[in-house]
């Protein structure tokens, strides 16, 4: 018996090779069996802008309505005509049990799929809000293709007019919406809020929500009909919501609202009036720039304290008296002046929440859980009494620091010849 | 290919030798056979066999000339007289400049097929091969594909020895090797290896031969041809070896440590081992200065990417991804696509393909011609196309922006290879989206990195990463900072001297050895201030100190250079005392110790009051020191 020495080659032969061939054209043609899955093209979709939640007709159902973009409008075309209608906006609305149903309804109505992932604002109906929002909070939390950048208001105006209401000088209302909050900081009427802002607060064991709000004015005039004056209605920024839980317990008003963004944001520069130091029945307009504001809390035997320091920056813009700058007393009775109104601003403000809300809406349960992580969990089950009985004291110190272009007075030249 | 005629051997009897090669070579009406009868009086009959067109009639009628008359006239009149037939035609009869005794048949064959002449005479057993290659070539001229702003513009010709001569002349090192072969049974066509011998790795000239060798074809082309015969990757899309027109790129590769491979009939050498990265620098990045070649290097890099991935990124964001586009962008990309009928990834195909037919419509068309519908044709079928409804006019930009990236890579054929690769790329993308693309990209990405070019590894320097070779990959390095020469080199590895970096005279080190020059010459200036003014003097000693700084200069050059006379050694001794240059030395080397100490000196007062942090507590410390030295002392 002869042993086989010669080993049998294991990959070779013309029949390897053929089921080698086979078997690669095999996996080749697999490959585009895959197709394009989960294509969407671009042109089949409907991109929300804005988003406005109403109470429905019948009690318990919710009314959303949609401003879905029309791109060839908003864009203008270079190639083919594209059906321009001169619209940049198509809206619609629809109503149902809840919103997921009520979004389910749009999509009967619209030909192309309803797309979030471009949606600037959700406008929240205060009625809605009052009954609470967390069924909102949590489906454009849930949703993967909603930003958590999306800005958050409310309005005691319906949303579905908000949201249809061309506004602005953005081509897309929705647009103009999110960029009326650009300027927000300078004008200090409203604060900023977006969808994280929202659940981080909603879901923190002390900071309660706060949201802006918008109204609708008349306040646009129509250049064909100018003699009608402001006769169109646009959006307005007006102060905001202050929310405990998931429901809407009160309404900041926009005088009120500096003292809540120098707490929660960062305050730019803003406008104050002031009495002249020299004619008590005159007003000063002074800018406040460069705030710097600090929070700090204290805790002494037992008691929880917290000390706010605002300094700023102070130049005068407009001075309806004579106000000169090297003027030490002058300098001196405006600085005052303008820390006691700024002062009794804030202190209007913090009253208001603290008392009649006693919402958190400082974050001052953080700031204190920051420097006192161990005393906070004796406090945390209990934070909103606590917070409405606690000692904030406000100190603001001001600094006139220039005139602007005008060193001296502006006064009528005639003036100084009739002394002389 | 039979090799009978290997064993034939040239006979003594012309007739029997005229025989044989006419058999072979047989009736072509280029072929000629000049029959002449040598010295009058022994009347020996010769026969020349030489191809018309491929042998220079210059050379041809030199040897006719010497057979017939000059050699005779110079054998008769010095009634020179040599034994051997062939001893006599060997050193007296024939002028031309080179030529070669063969007894073989084969080679004679080879050597008329190639251009030379064969010269047989009655009663030699040898034949003559002459070099008389001659034929019609284009002239040195411009590279058509590989052009520079700046740099050198001569390209290489279908001339072989011209192309070899237009690298010898940029690279004078004895050490540069040129080695041949013949590569195709039918056309058996020069091949010539080149190398510099200290600086290629050992075993890659070996490795080159070993794949050339084995080539076993009947006709080599052109390089194209040897390429894809000798490539590490036959399947690949990626070249891994460089081919180029440009005889100052064959030369910094051949300083570099790498091989070229000359191909006759064709100006195209080939390079190896070569880099990935290599395809994407030009020439112009190493004439110009540093900052603009890596400038432009890196606008390449950027356009090579935007090349191989920009269409395929816009088809995967447009089909699946739409919420990663800002939305201004989103909506004015959606207005475009209003009217069209196709899905992003057909309409990608379909402008990519006409992009590319018009691409080589316009290479095949003539000049003239061609210049203009190309410009004309992408212009107007884009807009065209765009009022017709078919693409949509941000499309239109893609591929044009892409198009144009793609003609920035320097290497014809690289550029080439990334188009190629561009398609699988897109179809991936439009199929699966930012999945698709990936796994596509990580695909061709793990391939690249795993080839390897002549034992190299093509993506080198980047992977594996070798510090010492970035100096010439993201950025060019100035010239005086590329100390080595590339990893793949072996050998001599230092390419640059010490101290490279240029930089204007040191007016410390001059004024030192001005003064130096003046003190020591004391007795000179003593006798120019009896003599002259004062202010005469002083710039006359001055001159004299610059002078004598030129000529110390001049001395230690002229000291290392052997120029030297003994007669004047002696002159220079009496006016420039000797020990100078030393005396030099010590004063530089005085001002350094000075530096040091002072150095030091710094080093261990930061050390003192390195608590201390303002500028006052420093004043209060010095004082305090004073205070406590003073008391000491």
């Amino acid at each position: 018996m002869e042993e086989k020495t010669k080993k049998r080659k294991k990959w070779g032969g013309v029949a390897m090779r053929k089921k080698a061939v086979l078997l690669s054209c095999i996996l080749i043609l697999l490959l585009p069996l895959a197709g394009c899955v989960g294509k969407k093209e671009i042109s089949d979709l409907a991109i929300v802008m804005a988003v406005g939640i109403d109470e429905g007709k019948e009690a318990g159902s919710v009314k959303v309505s949609v401003q879905v973009a029309r791109p060839a409008d908003a864009r203008g075309q270079t190639g083919a005509p594209a059906g321009q209608s001169g619209e940049a906006i198509w809206n619609v609305e629809a109503e149902g049990e809840s919103i997921f149903e009520a979004i389910r309804k749009l999509s009967s109505i619209s030909t192309r799929r309803i797309f979030w992932a471009h949606n600037f604002i959700i406008v929240i109906n205060e009625q809605v809000a009052k009954e609470g929002i967390g069924g909102i909070i949590d489906f454009f939390s849930r949703n993967q293709e909603l930003r958590m950048r999306t800005k958050v208001v409310i309005t005691p105006d319906s949303a579905s007019e908000i949201v249809s209401t061309a506004t602005g000088l953005e081509i897309i209302p929705g647009e103009a919406m999110d960029k009326l909050f650009r300027y927000s900081a300078i004008s200090s009427v409203s604060a900023q809020s977006d969808m994280m802002e929202l659940l981080a607060a909603y879901l923190s064991p002390s900071s309660e929500p706060l949201l802006a709000r918008v109204i609708l004015q008349k306040m646009k005039v129509d250049s064909e009909k100018a003699e009608a004056g402001a006769s169109l209605k646009q959006i307005e920024l007006a102060g905001a919501g202050v929310f405990k839980d998931d429901k809407l317990v009160g309404i900041l008003k926009p005088e009120e609202m500096r003292g809540v963004i120098a707490f929660r944001d960062k305050l730019d520069s803003g406008a104050l009036i002031a009495t002249c130091p020299s004619n008590p029945n005159k007003n000063t307009t002074v800018e406040l720039d460069a705030p710097s504001f600090r929070v700090e809390p204290t805790y002494h035997n037992q008691e929880i304290r917290f000390k706010a320091t605002l300094d700023v920056d102070v130049s005068v813009v407009e001075a309806g008296c004579s106000f000169a700058i090297n003027n030490k007393e002058q300098v001196k009775t405006l600085q005052n002046s303008v820390e006691d109104t700024l002062r009794k601003q804030i202190m209007t403000t913090v009253n208001k929440v603290q008392k009649d809300y006693q919402a958190d809406v400082f974050e001052l349960g953080k700031v204190f859980q920051n420097k006192y992580p161990y005393e906070w969990k004796k406090y945390k089950n209990n934070w909103s009494e606590i917070f409405s009985t606690t000692n904030i004291d406000v100190v603001v110190h001001s600094e006139v620091v220039s005139g602007e272009l005008l060193f001296k007075p502006t006064e009528s030249g005639k003036k100084e010849k009739s002394k002389e | 290919m039979t090799n009978n005629s290997k064993e034939k051997q040239f006979t003594n009897h012309l007739t029997e030798n005229v025989k044989m090669i006419v058999d072979i070579l047989q009736q072509s009406v280029d072929f000629v056979k000049r029959e002449m009868v040598f010295h009058e009086q022994k009347q020996i009959k010769t026969a020349l066999f030489y191809i018309d067109g491929l042998a220079s009639i210059q050379h041809v009628e030199k040897v006719i000339e010497a057979i017939m008359y000059e050699g005779n006239e110079l054998i008769i009149r010095n009634d020179i007289e040599e034994d051997s037939l062939l001893k006599l035609l060997d050193k007296h009869v024939l002028m031309n400049s080179s030529f070669a005794a063969i007894t073989e048949l084969d080679k004679g064959i080879n050597a008329i097929l190639s251009g030379d002449s064969i010269l047989i005479v009655d009663g030699c057993s040898k034949a003559f091969h002459i070099q008389t290659k001659g034929w019609d070539t284009r002239s040195v001229d411009e590279p058509q594909t590989e052009q520079v702003v700046r740099g050198p513009r001569d390209g290489f010709t279908e001339n072989i020895r011209t192309n070899t001569a237009l690298v010898r002349r940029r690279i004078r090192d004895p050490e540069l090797r040129i080695e041949a072969m013949n590569i195709g049974a039918r056309t058996k066509t020069d091949i010539n290896i080149a190398y510099i011998k200290d600086t290629v790795k050992k075993g890659l000239v070996e490795e080159v031969k070993k794949r050339l060798e084995r080539i076993d074809i009947d006709g080599i082309l052109e390089s194209g041809y040897i390429e894809e015969l000798i490539t590490d990757v036959p399947f690949s899309p990626f070249t891994t070896i460089m081919n180029t027109e440009r005889p100052d790129k064959v030369a910094s590769a051949l300083l570099e440590g790498r091989v070229a491979i000359f191909v006759d009939n064709t100006p195209f050498v080939l390079v190896v081992p070569t880099y990935f990265w290599q395809f994407l620098q030009a020439s112009d990045d190493y004439y110009m200065g540093y900052m603009a070649g890596s400038f432009f290097r890196m606008v390449r890099y950027a356009a090579f990417i935007i090349s191989l991935t920009l269409t395929s990124i816009y088809v995967m964001l447009v089909s699946f991804h739409q919420e990663m586009i800002p939305t201004p962008l989103a909506l004015t990309i959606a207005s475009g696509r209003e009217i069209v009928p196709f899905p992003v990834l057909l309409e990608a195909l379909l402008m990519e393909l006409t992009f590319e037919l018009m691409r080589e419509a316009g290479l095949r068309m003539p000049k003239p011609v061609g210049q203009a519908v190309s410009i004309v044709g992408s212009l107007v079928i884009g807009q065209a196309a765009v009022q017709a409804g078919i693409v949509s006019p941000f499309m239109v930009i893609i591929v044009a922006v892409t198009g144009i990236s793609s003609f920035v890579i320097p290497n014809y054929s690289a550029s080439y290879s990334i188009r190629l690769i561009r398609f699988p790329l897109l179809i991936a993308s439009g199929l699966l989206g930012l999945l698709g693309f990936s796994v596509m990209f990580a695909l061709l990405a793990i391939h690249a990195l795993s080839i390897r070019s002549f034992g190299e590894s093509y993506m080198a320097p980047a992977t594996p990463f070798q510090p010492t070779d970035q100096k010439d990959s993201l950025v060019r390095f100035p010239w005086w900072a590329m100390k080595k020469r590339p990893d793949l080199a072996d050998g001599d590895q230092q390419k640059l001297g010490e101290n490279q970096k240029p930089s204007p005279p040191d007016p410390l080190a001059k004024k030192q050895m001005k003064s130096k020059n003046e003190n020591s010459d004391i007795s000179s200036r003593k006798k120019e201030e009896e003599n002259g003014k004062g202010s005469s003097a002083a710039a006359n000693s001055q001159a004299k100190g610059k002078q004598q700084a030129e000529a110390i200069n001049k001395k230690e050059t002229a000291q290392t250079s052997s120029s030297f006379s003994n007669k004047d050694e002696g002159k220079l001794d009496t006016l420039f005392p000797v020990n100078q240059p030393e005396e030099q030395i010590s004063v530089i080397e005085e001002g350094v110790e000075k530096d040091n100490a002072a150095m030091e000196k710094q080093q261990l007062f930061l050390q003192k009051t390195r608590n201390i942090t303002s500028a006052s507590g420093v004043k209060r410390w010095k004082k305090k020191r004073k205070k406590g030295k003073n008391g000491e002392g």
